[in-house]
């Protein structure tokens, strides 16, 4: 008999969708404070340098001109929340010093009455500068010794791991592949410009801080470890978000502490929103990377060995490139059952704009160079690149040897089977040729992704149930909604859990002062951590909610169910309770019980199951002009077990169009540090008109310790959409392109070469 | 700084106010008549996030002036619906999740109105174009096209019933 749910796996309507749709949703730029002033940096021209002086005094005497605060004497937050995990490694995070590191790195804030007497106060302000040598290029930045970036030199971390025997595994291989991959500097984009917040430091000492933070807890731990504050002191509220991929895992560098220090320095609230050149210019970025990769397989297209060296561009400050790094090896040694790997990679400072988690995180640099590996071998075999996949991908019950644990679910042989079926795979990838300049072709390609940060990083989650008198639920929770839609899941869990309706369910509002820790949105991880710890406060508050039933009607809990609002006996339905009337009893009418039922839990999940995806893509490449037309995508991904279709749906196409866009046509340029295209004119988001069909096709394996079986989606589904689209325009022309964006100019080049 | 007096007809109301010269039409709805639904994602007319309607055009509040809107007829986000009763358009994009983050969400729907203004039954195509005046960084535009095709499909059975 098929499982009655109420709540899992329905796509119901998101619980904040209509305060979107009718513009009462507030984001941070739309709070108003009562006396509040704007705030404002200025930035660096150099892309390295020291500062010598700041002279204020002129701009000082401007009416309306409240206060200043200098790198001097605002630390930088300069690491991310693995830090947080002993004193020692806390007090590395915060850096204060009179350098500064790429061109738009703050040097100063300002607080005015309204923003004219902010630029003002600005062009005032003097700053003496001396230059330093500039590092761009990471190959040299990591050579470098006399010009060193930070204190501790211009390589950030370096890894080398090896599994089994890389040269055995290379003598064991018929063919060898050697190529090199470079990847763009992509940015997040978000709608919502990075670096908006209201900082209030009130006079009894409390800071409070509105913040578009993905992470509103460890946002907090960096406040108060900034201003030197008890935790207990800051308080993060995070308003509706306008996206965020990534790009607000934690502070924006130069923004909320810059803010909270004015608003101390002045006792007046104080608001600073960044303009959308200053998110392109001065926010993070994807890593760029070049990545070596050389690969073995056998004849029969078993692959034997995989020798991987990464260098990625880290920009001026890093937050995430360990992690990225860390990514990258376990994505890469996931995947496939390849015996012998070597990884190394070495991250480096440079002098640009600085780089941290995006999307993906460095799966899509990653997968670009697996995948295209992939698919060379392949080719060179005569081998169906499907085939080659499935031979080599890692199966259930095996053990990945980076996370040393048992994969318990994958369902990526059905995504192939299901993108194929779909696509049309086995006759589009024999196609009769067509004359004229449009060629057309097909490709594919897989993806692993992690769910949440399993053991490599701290990663707490919480959630508290309440059932109130009238039978309606409040969920407590500091998961933030980024867009995705996690609450929404999260309450849907709840209900499924406790047996009561969805539309009795109310979320928290995202406040590190009435919410649990959390470590917040990041890595595909709420509808998995979140949802197991919202299960777990869920299951304790029904069983509360059962023993009270059990008194009342003289029943034992394991004959009890819930439905429509009512307690009843299973063989004896009329045996029942309204909901509503057995909580006001317990909370307000028996005088001599009092208590509300609440569930709650906290604690980590126990394991950071990867999450499958295998993506077809169509395109047609116009040969004279070097132009790329996608036609189709068709992207499989096995989530364990959606939660929310629709939701997953709204992640996939979203995620794809972002992958094209990462493939295709965004890639920040600069020219001696100077970015030279951060405006939505010269970078180029992809548009409603330049999007093709994408068929979303959700494969539920049904993850074991999932919530109701649920995994990941949110980041997996961008990371191989550029490895498809390289390998379909491969199938149409033959160019096999090797650098990210794909441009035309680098096709036609290619096809000039052949 | 001399003001400029202006007269506007804001989702239903006139109101006269006296503007500074360089003031955006955004920042008189956001800052002054607290209509904060209307967005800015980069002030510069590329993402269209900050689309209201004037005179029943779809237009960038930012790259208009508040000066230049004098006597006009501008409808915002927080004018669509009437009282409680969404506008088809906005049960739509809610109905068909189209709104992921919402931040471009406003302007979307306000570019969709003006196209059904002039265009009762458009096709998918014509959606799109309109559309691809609105960024979006979530979706992938497949279901806001959805949800507009579905308003407009609401609209025309509503007005047949």
């Amino acid at each position: 008999m098929p499982e009655s749910h109420i709540a899992v796996g329905k796509s119901l309507q998101r619980i904040d969708g209509v305060a979107k749709v009718t513009g009462s949703a507030k984001y941070a730029a739309d709070i108003k404070l009562e006396n509040m002033l704007h705030a404002k940096l200025l930035r660096s021209p150099h892309a390295h340098a020291k500062v010598k002086r700041i002279d204020t005094s002129a701009a000082q005497k401007l009416t309306g001109v409240r206060a200043f605060a200098t790198i001097l004497e605002v630390p930088k937050v300069i690491e991310y929340w693995f830090s947080l995990r002993t004193e020692e490694k806390k007090k590395q995070m915060f850096l204060r010093d009179n350098i500064v590191r790429f061109v738009g790195d703050p040097v100063l804030a300002v607080a005015a009455d309204d923003q004219q007497t902010l630029d003002q106060a600005l062009s005032l302000v003097k700053v003496e500068y001396e230059s330093l040598p500039a590092l761009h290029d990471p190959f040299k930045a990591m050579e470098e010794t006399d010009v060193k970036i930070h204190s501790r030199g211009n390589v950030a971390f370096k890894v080398k791991k090896v599994y089994g025997d890389i040269q055995a595994g290379f003598n064991n291989a018929d063919i060898i592949i050697d190529n090199t991959y470079r990847t763009s500097k992509q940015k997040h984009a978000a709608l919502e410009p990075f670096g908006t917040c209201v900082a209030h430091y009130q006079a009894n000492g409390k800071l409070t801080v509105y913040s578009s933070t993905q992470l509103p807890h460890w946002s907090r731990h960096y406040l108060a470890g900034a201003l030197e504050l008890p935790l207990n002191r800051v308080r993060v509220i995070k308003p509706h978000t306008g996206g965020s991929f990534g790009g607000r895992c934690g502070l924006i560098h130069g923004l909320e502490v810059m803010c909270a220090w004015l608003s101390r320095r002045t006792g007046r609230p104080v608001r600073m929103a960044f303009t959308r050149e200053e998110d392109f210019i001065a926010t993070e970025t994807r890593h760029p990377m070049t990545i070596s990769m050389k690969t073995g397989a056998t004849r029969d297209g078993l692959i034997t060995a995989n020798e991987v060296e990464i260098v990625s561009d880290v920009g001026g400050y890093g937050t995430h490139y360990i992690g990225v790094i860390a990514d990258c090896l376990s994505t890469g040694v996931g995947l496939y059952k390849i015996p012998n790997y070597s990884f190394s990679a070495t991250a480096v400072f440079t002098n640009k704009s600085l780089c941290g988690a995006l999307r993906g995180y460095g799966n899509p640099q990653m997968n670009f160079a697996q995948e295209s590996q992939m698919d060379i071998i392949a080719e060179k075999l005569r081998m169906d690149p499907l085939e080659l996949r499935l031979k080599n991908y890692r199966r259930l019950g095996e053990i990945d040897p980076v996370l040393n644990e048992e994969i318990r679910s994958n369902g990526l042989q059905e995504c192939l089977e299901k993108g194929a079926k779909s696509s049309g795979w086995q006759k589009k990838r024999h196609p009769t040729p067509i004359k004229g300049t449009r060629k057309r072709g097909i490709g594919l390609s897989v993806m692993l992704h992690g769910t949440g940060a399993g053991k490599a990083l701290p990663d707490p989650a919480a959630a508290t149930v309440m059932i109130n008198a009238d039978g309606s639920v409040n969920l407590v929770t500091a998961a933030a909604d980024e867009g995705q839609g996690n609450r929404t899941v999260l309450a849907q869990i709840a209900s499924e859990t406790l047996g009561i309706e969805f539309d009795k369910i109310s979320v928290s509002e995202t406040d590190t002062e009435t919410t649990p820790l959390d470590c917040g949105t990041h890595g595909s991880r709420q509808a998995y951590s979140g949802g197991l710890a919202v299960k777990a406060a869920a299951t304790e508050a029904r069983k509360k909610l059962l023993a009270y039933a059990k008194k009342e009607l003289g029943i034992n809990e394991a004959q009890l169910r819930i439905k429509e609002g009512r307690v009843f006996e299973a063989e004896n339905p009329a045996n029942k309770i309204r909901i509503s009337d057995l909580m006001r009893k317990t909370q307000i009418e028996d005088m001599s019980v009092c208590e509300q039922v609440i569930g709650s839990a906290a604690g980590v999940a126990p394991a950071m199951p990867g999450y499958y995806g295998a993506i077809f893509a169509e395109v047609e490449v116009d040969i004279e002009t070097g132009e790329v037309n996608v036609l189709k995508l068709t992207t499989a991904f096995d989530v364990g077990r959606a939660i929310n279709p629709g939701l997953v749906e709204g992640q996939i196409t979203g995620g794809a169009v972002m992958g094209m866009g990462f493939a295709l046509t965004e890639n920040l340029l600069l020219n001696d540090g100077q970015i030279l295209n951060g405006s939505f004119a010269d970078y180029r988001l992809l548009r409603a008109c330049d999007v093709p069909e994408i068929v979303p096709i959700i494969v539920e394996s049904n993850e074991p310790t999932g919530p109701y079986g649920a995994k990941g989606i949110g980041e997996g589904c961008m990371v191989n959409v550029a490895s498809a689209i390289s390998n379909a325009i491969c199938h149409a022309t033959g160019v096999r392109l090797t650098d990210l964006c794909m441009t035309p100019e680098s096709i036609l080049q290619g096809l000039t070469r052949r | 700084m001399t003001k400029v007096d202006i007269k506007i007809h804001v989702n239903g109301d006139w109101y006269e106010l006296a503007v500074n010269p360089g003031e955006r039409l955004i920042d008189v709805l956001r800052d002054r008549l607290d209509l904060s639904g209307t967005k800015e994602g980069c002030g510069e007319g590329e993402c269209g996030a900050c689309t209201v309607n004037l005179d029943g055009q779809a237009v960038l509040s930012c790259l208009i002036l508040a000066a230049q809107a004098d006597g006009c007829t501008i409808l915002t986000i927080e004018g669509l619906q009437k009282g409680l009763e969404l506008h088809p358009l906005q049960k739509a994009f809610v109905g068909e999740s189209a709104v992921q983050c919402g931040f471009c969400t406003p302007g979307m729907i306000m570019t969709a109105k003006a196209l059904l203004n002039n265009e009762a039954e458009p096709d998918e195509n014509s959606i799109r174009k309109h559309l691809s005046n609105n960024l979006c960084r979530c979706t992938g535009y497949d279901r806001p096209v959805k949800a507009v095709l579905k308003a407009a499909q609401d609209i025309k059975e509503d007005s047949n019933a």
